[in-house]
């Protein structure tokens, strides 16, 4: 107990520490001996959850338009530096704990992780019991820690449509996949079915996994969110596309064993995606074609 | 997402969740949005040396901070009234000495477009036409 910490000699221990929604989890609160001259005392049951933010300033001013250009890329412009990594507290259920006597000893609590619950990871929410408690000496302030795991029955798996990001549908991409929930480790098996529309030069194919994670803060100006590729994988350098001759290359993508599972919180959120993305051989202005279909990830069976 | 589902009989509602920047759309000042709607190009520019846009760069910083800026911002405002005439009288010099060499040098591009490519060539022509007022 270091001059600083509030623990003040109360514990919460939650168990069991890995869950899923719709399981229940129970914090017990013990104390070394007896805390004298309780006001009150509360549990809070909820996450806390990070983001990015814009700290402050217009995020499209004229000045940090000047950030665009080449050749003044964040030099000048009074937003240089100005977006921030940060969490915020989300309650979920509090209650207060009845004090008798103006004595606190302990108390234990049960919650049900509701169904729409975040799955814990680095990125979005971290799991917690606080304690809090107001007294006439130094208040308490601690908090036990779980993770929420999100199975493949948890979510609602359903086939979303194909996103095109970017080109001239001159070749029709669809991604097949084989089930629309994948487990962090696994690998994601699929096809892409190329169907031209014209005659048109060689094409060079290759997918990926993609990571998309937004902020949405409530208050606070949101950051600009950030995507992750995974390492492409090469699915051909030269597929002859000849109009109306559809192509189909089977693919097979590994997931990292740490992915953050796909989650919505308040602040924030995760979404996965299969990305296909074809260039044409030579300089003839075809332009780059880039579609992605939605996935789901979880993180536990 | 697929991983909100409407939530199950006796558990708390999901909190509702914020906006993404896409999602809020543009963040400007007062200031910069008049500037922006100006449809004339003189007169944007013109808005573009307004001390008024210059000042609203500082909104939206914490207080001290802010008025740390409006110093800095009264502070260059000679310069930056003089890069904004720089740098109109740079857009001038292009237009008067080489835009009409590059005109001039793709005009048998746009000649061999208007012939093979009639629909495109006029497409892209009321793309570039100067909208009438209003």
């Amino acid at each position: 107990m270091g001059l600083f910490s509030r623990h003040g000699g109360a514990k919460v221990v939650v168990s069991p520490t890995n869950v899923a929604p719709r399981q229940t989890v129970t914090a017990t609160v013990t104390t070394d001996k007896a805390i004298d001259e309780v006001r009150s005392a509360r549990l809070d049951w909820g996450y806390s959850n990070f983001y990015q933010y814009h700290w402050a300033g217009r995020v499209d001013s004229v000045a940090a338009q000047g950030n665009d250009t080449i050749w003044t890329m964040d030099q000048v412009g009074t937003n240089y530096g100005g977006d921030r990594d940060t969490d915020d507290w989300v309650s979920v259920i509090a209650e207060d704990i009845p004090i008798a006597a103006s004595e606190f000893t302990g108390v234990s609590s049960t919650f049900k992780i509701p169904s729409w619950a975040p799955a814990s990871s680095p990125s979005i929410a971290r799991w917690e019991c606080r304690l809090t408690v107001d007294r006439g000496g130094r208040d308490i302030d601690t908090n036990g820690e779980f993770t929420v795991v999100i199975g493949t029955a948890d979510v609602e798996a359903y086939v979303e449509p194909l996103e095109v990001v970017s080109g001239a549908a001159e070749t029709v991409i669809d991604i097949a996949l084989s089930s629309p929930v994948h487990r962090a480790g696994e690998t994601i098996t699929g096809q892409v079915t190329l169907t031209p529309t014209m005659d048109l030069p060689d094409g060079d194919l290759a997918v990926s996994w993609q990571r998309d994670r937004e902020s949405h803060p409530l208050t606070r100006a949101p950051g600009p969110g950030t995507e992750l590729d995974g390492p492409i994988v090469t699915l051909g350098k030269r597929i002859p596309l000849r109009a109306g001759v559809p192509v189909v290359l089977p693919f097979e993508i590994p997931l990292p064993a740490d992915a953050a599972p796909t989650a919505a919180a308040v602040h924030s959120s995760i979404n996965w995606f299969v990305q296909a993305r074809m260039m044409y051989a030579g300089f003839t202005g075809h332009m780059l074609e880039r579609v992605r279909r939605p996935i789901v990830v979880v993180n536990a069976p | 997402m697929t991983a909100v589902q409407p939530p199950y009989p006796g558990e708390p509602l999901p909190p509702e969740r914020g906006l993404t920047r896409d999602e809020r759309g543009r963040d400007i000042s007062e200031a910069q949005a008049e500037a922006e709607a100006e449809r004339s190009k003189w007169k944007q520019f013109l808005h573009m040396m307004s001390p008024k846009l210059v000042w609203s760069m500082a909104e939206g910083y914490p207080v001290v901070l802010k008025q740390f800026i409006q110093f800095c911002l009264i502070l260059i405002y000679p310069a930056w009234v003089f890069a904004v005439l720089v740098g109109g009288l740079f857009q001038l010099l292009f237009y008067v000495t080489v835009y009409p060499l590059l005109w001039l040098l793709f005009w048998p591009v746009r000649a061999y477009q208007k012939k093979n490519n009639p629909e495109e060539y006029a497409a892209n022509r009321a793309k570039y036409k100067k909208n009438p007022k209003g």
